[in-house]
């Protein structure tokens, strides 16, 4: 028997219990980069949760909003003026294509769209995510119609190209 | 403590030792007295002879063990028996052909039937007897651990291997059972002889219903119950007697000065509040003082919401460090396992009904062990008797204004939210709690097993005269739809609703419809189905680990084969139907509102959007049997 743990992306652990409480190793050095709303980004997001998958998650402004909406539902003490500044933080620092982590190279087959993939994806996340698995063929346009809908500085055609191109090398 | 509880009662401890030992764990010399005090009839009264003859309320019975059991039972006011039977326990259910007063209600595998009687017991605030097979308990224990941890009263017996076969490993024999339980229950015990049967019983349900409450096990082998003698039948005013303790004078007044000036203080409640059924208490308490009240807006660690969540000195949930209302200069925790937060600058003063988790994880500067409801109406008279009214008004109304602007304004943030994400297709989470809170009647009880609502609850009413709330403290699940039940049984005039995730429908399976078909129960079961362990994906993806980096969801993903739970409910003869478009929400819950007036159950598998990291993926680690085969057999 599993018990089901709490937890939305980055919050979750609205509760100040040992079990959703960030451990004291999960909660060592700043993580975030310095910045107008860095610090009410940590002081605000720490009550609940370890702040290291923030600055591991690149995200445009509607992703981010999103996820600041949910942990003010959760419990997150943020005022409406304040969401607007953490959100702006988050986008301009955390936004696609800012300060990316280091990533492996990846190889990915020839055909239209490859270079949009190389050249867009990564602003938000390594290309191991893209060839990792294979998925259902229909998955990959609700994936990228995900990411667009998230910021992703895509046009929508430039979105059917991507998806094609997923669909025909890593459709299954 | 419960082996030192123990030792007294098995007469191996004298009161005075009992109460100095009861003082080392921490009790009060007064709490530590009341206990010992309250211990007393059972503890010195077995076998003491005349007194106990002479009353009205003891008789003395003959019949074999299983006629004992239940005429204890009743004697003890038992109005249910949640169950699943075995062959060993015949003489239990043989016995109850001539007793009416006991109902016997039956699921169809143990979890079911002890989440069916925790429901009961946390509605009713009444002890949930469940009897369930030898072989079963396992079954039984998975949520057992909910009610032990929630601290519900509960006694669960099986009827185990005759004495004379013990040790012999027969088929269904597992060596010294009882104890298995011994990590979730207050007390296991079992019955050595036919005679000793009623007193056993006796026993379970005090320790059950003595605060901190919580499951209690019996082991009833099979020829002691089949086995006939005579022996004494209690009436529960003999041995259930008032267990609640009042705080200390001195230390309510020394809290009552340090919160009437205070100059920040904040309130902490949690779920000892409701089972002391002190939520008045708290309400008049909490306008009294006009402080802020955080508690539990999410539901792991806790069962209920003990205060109106939309009074307007409701903050919300109460965080490590709260940027409203700031620091408290005075933390009053009430009831709450986790409210004892710490801090330089803090007077924490902590009144808990279980001794044993108060002071455990923090120092508190104020500790008193009590009956919330008392202790609280207590707190607010030693306020007014130390202030005059005008200027206790005057102090409560420069506290309250502030609060209740913060509140106003997040009140209006968590609706525009809420608004801004109403049309999405699959349905959002907020979208249905918008619905909910505006189809359900005020007093519906709302039975929840489904972590992913969080983002619900708060668009919805909960405590005061709005919708009473249940849950579970430690999220095992499988409970809800069972609990469901339970807590109609116990509420039939008011509304239930069991809302429950896909998750935990998978967990408990269909078994808690066929208790709800058999018994014509009427209650809404709601599905949200978002075939995933939305929540845990989450988590394990706030780690940042590999199946973050690789976006591979390697657990959480429920789909395929996507379960259609209404179809699943039909097999059981409950109707049901799938909701896939918010617009569609309107007309199903008439439909379920129906349905609950011809009185039976409905059910709604409401599929949900997922949310947070990884939501958008479908993946899972693929493998087929079918192409492992070398023979197509």
């Amino acid at each position: 028997m599993r018990a089901l743990v709490l937890a939305h992306a980055l919050a979750f652990a609205l509760a100040s219990t040992a079990a959703v409480t960030p451990s004291r190793a999960q909660q060592g050095a700043d993580p975030l980069p310095a910045g107008d709303g860095h610090d009410l980004v940590a002081v605000a997001c720490s009550q609940c949760h370890y702040l290291g998958t923030i600055a591991k998650i690149r995200d445009g402004a509607p992703g981010w909003r999103r996820y600041v909406d949910n942990m003010v539902l959760r419990g997150a003490q943020l005022t409406k003026p304040e969401i607007e500044t953490v959100v702006a933080y988050l986008a301009r620092n955390l936004g696609p294509g800012m300060n990316l982590p280091p990533a492996k190279p990846v190889a990915l087959p020839d055909g239209p769209g490859k270079d949009l993939i190389a050249e867009r994806c990564t602003l938000c996340h390594n290309l191991e995510r893209v060839v990792a698995v294979k998925r259902e063929r229909k998955a990959w346009p609700v994936i990228v119609a995900d990411m667009v809908a998230q910021g992703a500085p895509v046009t929508t055609e430039e979105a059917k190209t991507i998806f094609d191109y997923l669909t025909a090398n890593f459709g299954d | 403590m419960k082996e030192l509880i123990k030792q007294y009662l098995d007469r191996g401890l004298s009161r005075r030792r009992l109460v100095s030992g009861l003082s080392a764990f921490g009790l009060s010399t007064v709490a530590a007295k009341a206990v010992a005090q309250n211990l007393a009839p059972l503890g010195q009264g077995i076998g003491s002879g005349n007194a106990a003859t002479a009353s009205t309320a003891i008789r003395t019975i003959e019949g074999n063990g299983g006629k004992l059991f239940v005429e204890q039972l009743k004697a003890a006011g038992v109005e249910y028996i949640f169950f699943n039977p075995s062959t060993g326990d015949h003489p239990i259910f043989d016995a109850l052909v001539d007793v009416p007063e006991i109902k016997l209600i039956k699921g169809v595998q143990e979890g079911a039937v002890v989440a069916m009687a925790d429901g009961y017991a946390r509605a009713s605030g009444r002890t949930g007897v469940v009897i369930v097979a030898n072989i079963g308990l396992p079954n039984a224990m998975t949520q057992m651990v909910n009610t032990w941890k929630d601290q519900i009263p509960l006694l669960v017996a099986v009827a185990s291997v005759d004495q004379d076969a013990l040790g012999r490993d027969q088929w269904q024999e597992t060596d010294h059972h009882e104890l298995m339980t011994e990590p979730i229950t207050k007390w296991f015990w079992q019955a050595q002889s036919t005679e000793a049967i009623a007193e056993t019983t006796r026993r379970g349900l005090k320790f059950a219903s003595t605060p901190p409450c919580g499951p209690v096990f019996l082991s009833l082998p099979t020829n002691t119950l089949a086995q006939h003698a005579k022996t004494q039948i209690w009436d529960g005013s003999k041995f259930n007697v008032p267990m609640r303790i009042r705080p200390d004078k001195a230390d309510v007044e020394k809290a009552a000065r340090l919160l009437i000036e205070a100059k920040n203080p904040l309130l902490s409640i949690g779920d000892e509040i409701t089972w002391c059924r002190a939520d008045k208490e708290l309400l008049e308490l909490a306008e009294l003082l006009g402080a802020p009240v955080a508690g539990e807006m999410s539901n792991l660690g806790y069962w209920s919401k003990p205060f109106p969540t939309r009074h307007p000195l409701f903050i919300g949930t109460l965080l490590r460090t709260m940027r409203f209302p700031g620091k408290p200069d005075v933390l009053l925790n009430l009831g709450n396992r986790w409210g004892e937060i710490a801090a330089p600058g803090t007077t924490l003063i902590s009144i808990r009904l279980d001794p044993t988790s108060l002071a455990r994880q923090a120092p508190v500067d104020l500790a008193m062990v009590a009956d919330l409801k008392l202790a609280i109406a207590d707190l607010t008279a030693a306020i007014r008797s130390m202030a005059t009214a005008s200027r206790l008004a005057d102090i409560a109304e420069q506290r309250a204004a502030r609060t209740r602007a913060y509140s106003a304004q997040m009140a209006e943030l968590r609706e525009a939210i809420g608004r801004g994400l109403a049309d999405s297709t699959p349905i959002s989470m907020e979208r249905l709690g918008i619905e909910l809170e505006k189809h359900l009647d005020r007093d519906t009880c709302y039975v929840a097993d489904v972590d992913s609502g969080k983002t619900m609850d708060p668009l919805m009413a909960f405590g005061g005269d709005d919708k009473q709330y249940f849950g579970t403290g430690p999220n095992v699940l499988g409970w809800g739809m069972a609990a469901g039940f339970g807590v109609k049984l116990a509420r039939p005039d008011v509304p239930v609703v069991s809302v429950v995730g896909d998750g935990s429908f998978l967990f408990s399976g269909p078994q808690p419809l066929w208790s709800m078909a058999r018994y014509k129960a009427p209650v809404t079961v709601i599905v949200l189905n978002n075939h995933s362990y939305n929540n845990e994906r989450n988590r394990i993806w706030n780690g940042a680990g590999r199946q973050f980096e690789a976006a591979r969801d390697m657990t959480c993903y429920n789909g395929n084969p996507d379960v259609d739970f209404a179809k699943t409910a039909d097999a059981f003869g409950v109707e049901g139907e799938t909701v896939k478009e918010a617009a569609a929400l309107a007309d199903t819950f008439a439909r379920a509102r129906a349905a609950m007036v011809e009185g039976r159950p409905y059910l709604l598998d409401i599929h949900i959007k997922r949310e947070g990291l990884g939501a958008v993926s479908q993946w899972y680690p693929p493998y087929s049997l079918a192409q492992q085969r070398t023979r197509k057999v």
